[in-house]
């Protein structure tokens, strides 16, 4: 089956990609700690527009997590942004003008008035650290309205009832006095979403969402927040490692290795025709349900400490195709397709060629057989 | 070394009931009735979501906790009730434990030489200095780290190789069964893959069994020979892998199967997963007994439950 014939079916379904919300762009990043500085963001661009879902895939200490960070405001305080903009436009409430502001240049007080909570909502891995153990349910999610809008407690308290009930919980006049604990974890996980849903946000951030939650919780949240997206045209950005967890949901896909997105595409072209070997790697260490492969191919090695200045690639160390200029040179972003770009040498045309490992082309032969006779 | 069924099992597992009582009043039945078995060689695994009492399970069979009731069996030992001395002393070297977090379950105050040779001490197992060093070098070696990690500390070292020493230190002791509760859910995709291929080659070379807890189906399926799933303390089904895979009987294991997310973006899009809620489906755990379906696959449920689930788990193909 050719690869390209069957990425053009998410090219016919993809969003229009015009509206642009969020634009990320040559953002670093550095911290400051008692160590000496920790270089976490070395160049991250990014763009989203409405309606979109982009994923941002990497293992922990990426730099998944800090590049969102710093769009939605909320950077660690010994954090240095050397370089970067990050261009947030929204529709103001008073005009109904769309609004463009770089999040970099606006201070705290101005975000937390304009951005958190109101425009750009989050919700986190961990939903019992999220809620506030001492507040009913009902007090957590008027609490956002009424701070930003000013919204009367009566309509407040109804509009609290319709997003419960939205969210998918039973019985909201009962839940809206109750506090998490007397809740399950997943019904605490759509509790955080009701409240991130509650002020009407443009841009809807997850990080880990589901990571806390067991399997079955898992694939119901995860169809929960594509349905609310579908139904409020709002744009999503997912953080995770759990490449699973984005084949469900992703139209566009970045992953991340040591502050650096090293691959971009649309999900097919990442799971259909990945071109960086860390992406190669990423893919082949998850276990596959259908091949009984005696052993999982494993990606040598653990990923650098930022504290150390990178020389040339940063993956090249654990990686089996790196070439020689790998050593000293850094790779560009090559183009391969409208929206498929990757980082490494092994795309320059000098370049040796190497294809992707037998194992994993032969996976991917097969997910697509198993794609065409589902659908 | 494959899996040896003729000896007999060296965990069994029969009626294990463990409830904890809260605040003198309120009786948390965590596991009920629970029977299982793992041979000799072979790896069980146990899923189910949080709160399924599957690491009650494991920590119930090492003897943390004081079992309510039933028996379990271990080489041939009751070590259900009070031990004597003996039966103690090959419990507490024969039988070894992963924890989940290895940050957590390593003494940061100590060098990884002794955290992995404690074991060494307390049992009086070597003759000299030099024996125990040696020992200890050659566990280092075996799960991938350097003699030269001896002198260092638990901080100095990343999540992967933290976890790899937890395993050095279970292997020095010999043991015959290893309970590996949620050992890699706190480690990277790629460090992960890393530690189970470790943990596999071991069990090839000294042929030790794995009671392996997790909520991964995908690795739980990987990793293990037999399946045993776990829901609000119950053992709804169990079998070999593929039975449970290619088979699932009992609703709740389908609504699990289902929502295992696969790397496979054309078809998740359109999949929605299974719903299954204990209330609302009208099983009472507590009245089924175990059903065989064929081999060594069971099903907890009543006669007519089990009638109607077979005729739902032949109508409708899983992907």
């Amino acid at each position: 089956m050719d690869v390209q014939e069957f990425i053009k079916r998410q090219e016919a379904i993809k969003p229009k990609h015009d509206e642009k919300i969020l634009d990320i762009r040559d953002l670093d990043i550095t911290f400051k700690t008692s160590a000496g500085p920790i270089h976490a963001i070395r160049g991250v661009n990014i763009d989203l527009c409405r309606g979109e879902t982009v994923a941002i895939v990497g293992e922990s200490g990426s730099g998944k997590s800090v590049s969102v960070k710093a769009a939605a405001g909320i950077l660690a305080g010994n954090a240095i942004v050397n370089s970067g903009a990050i261009d947030f436009t929204y529709t103001d409430s008073k005009t109904g003008e769309r609004v463009t502001v770089d999040i970099l240049k606006k201070d705290t007080k101005w975000i937390r008035k304009h951005i958190n909570g109101r425009r750009i909502a989050m919700i986190f891995q961990d939903p019992m650290t999220s809620l506030d153990p001492t507040m009913t349910i009902g007090k957590q999610i008027m609490e956002g309205m009424i701070w930003h809008f000013n919204t009367p407690k009566q309509e407040a308290y109804e509009k609290s009832l319709k997003l419960l009930e939205e969210v998918g919980i039973t019985e909201p006049e009962k839940r809206m006095k109750q506090y998490p604990h007397q809740l399950s974890g997943g019904m605490r996980q759509r509790v955080v979403i009701a409240i991130a849903l509650a002020c009407d946000p443009e841009l809807l951030i997850c990080d880990e969402p589901t990571t806390a939650l067991d399997v079955t919780i898992q694939a119901k949240i995860l169809e929960l927040i594509k349905r609310l997206q579908m139904e409020r045209g709002i744009s999503v950005i997912y953080i995770t490692h759990d490449l699973g967890v984005v084949a469900k949901v992703a139209d566009y896909i970045n992953v991340m290795y040591a502050g650096k997105i090293v691959e971009k595409g649309l999900a097919d072209e990442i799971f259909y025709d990945p071109r960086h070997p860390y992406t190669w790697g990423l893919l082949l260490a998850m276990p596959d349900l259908n091949t009984n492969d005696d052993r999982l191919v494993t990606i040598p090695g653990s990923p650098p400490n930022l504290l150390h200045e990178v020389k040339g690639d940063a993956f090249a160390p654990r990686n089996v195709y790196a070439l020689k200029i790998d050593e000293k040179l850094e790779p560009p972003m090559f183009r391969i397709s409208e929206d498929h770009y990757a980082a490494t040498w092994l795309l320059d045309p000098r370049a040796p060629k190497v294809e992707m490992p037998e194992e994993l082309k032969n996976r991917i032969q097969r997910m697509m057989e198993e794609a065409d006779n589902v659908n | 070394m494959s899996i040896d069924y003729s000896t007999g099992p060296i965990l069994k597992v029969e009626g294990l009931k463990q409830y904890f009582t809260t605040r003198g009043k309120y009786v948390v039945k965590a596991v009920d009735n629970v029977n299982f078995e793992v041979y000799r060689g072979e790896t069980y695994g146990l899923v189910g979501e949080s709160g399924s009492g599957k690491s009650t399970i494991g920590r119930s069979v090492i003897r943390l906790y004081e079992p309510t009731a039933g028996k379990i069996t271990f080489k041939g030992m009751d070590i259900s009730g009070k031990m004597d001395r003996q039966t103690t002393d090959v419990l507490r070297t024969k039988m070894q434990m992963i924890f989940q977090d290895p940050m957590a379950s390593l003494n940061p105050k100590k060098k990884i030489g002794d955290i992995i040779g404690e074991g060494l001490d307390i049992h009086h197992m070597y003759s000299s200095k030099e024996d125990r060093k040696a020992k200890i070098d050659a566990i280092l070696k075996k799960v991938g780290l350097a003699p030269e990690h001896y002198e260092r500390y638990p901080h100095q070292f990343s999540g992967g190789q933290r976890q790899r020493v937890g395993i050095a230190r279970v292997l020095i002791m010999n043991p015959e069964l290893i309970i590996a509760d949620e050992c890699i859910s706190a480690l990277d995709v790629s460090i992960q893959a890393q530690v189970v291929n470790l943990m596999k080659d071991i069990q090839e070379e000294t042929g030790t069994a794995y009671l392996f807890i997790a909520h991964d189906l995908s690795m739980v399926k990987y990793i293990s020979d037999r399946i045993g799933v776990l829901h609000l303390g119950h053992l709804l089904e169990t079998g070999t892998t593929d039975e449970i895979f290619d088979n699932p009987i009992h609703p709740y294991t389908r609504s699990l199967l289902s929502a295992i997310p696969s790397p496979n973006p054309e078809l998740e899009r359109n999949r929605t997963s299974l719903t299954y809620d204990y209330r609302e489906s009208g099983v009472d755990y507590n009245k089924g007994t175990e059903h065989l379906i064929s081999g060594t696959h069971y099903v907890l449920g009543t006669d007519a439950e089990i009638e109607k689930w077979k005729k739902d788990a032949g109508s409708t193909v899983l992907a």
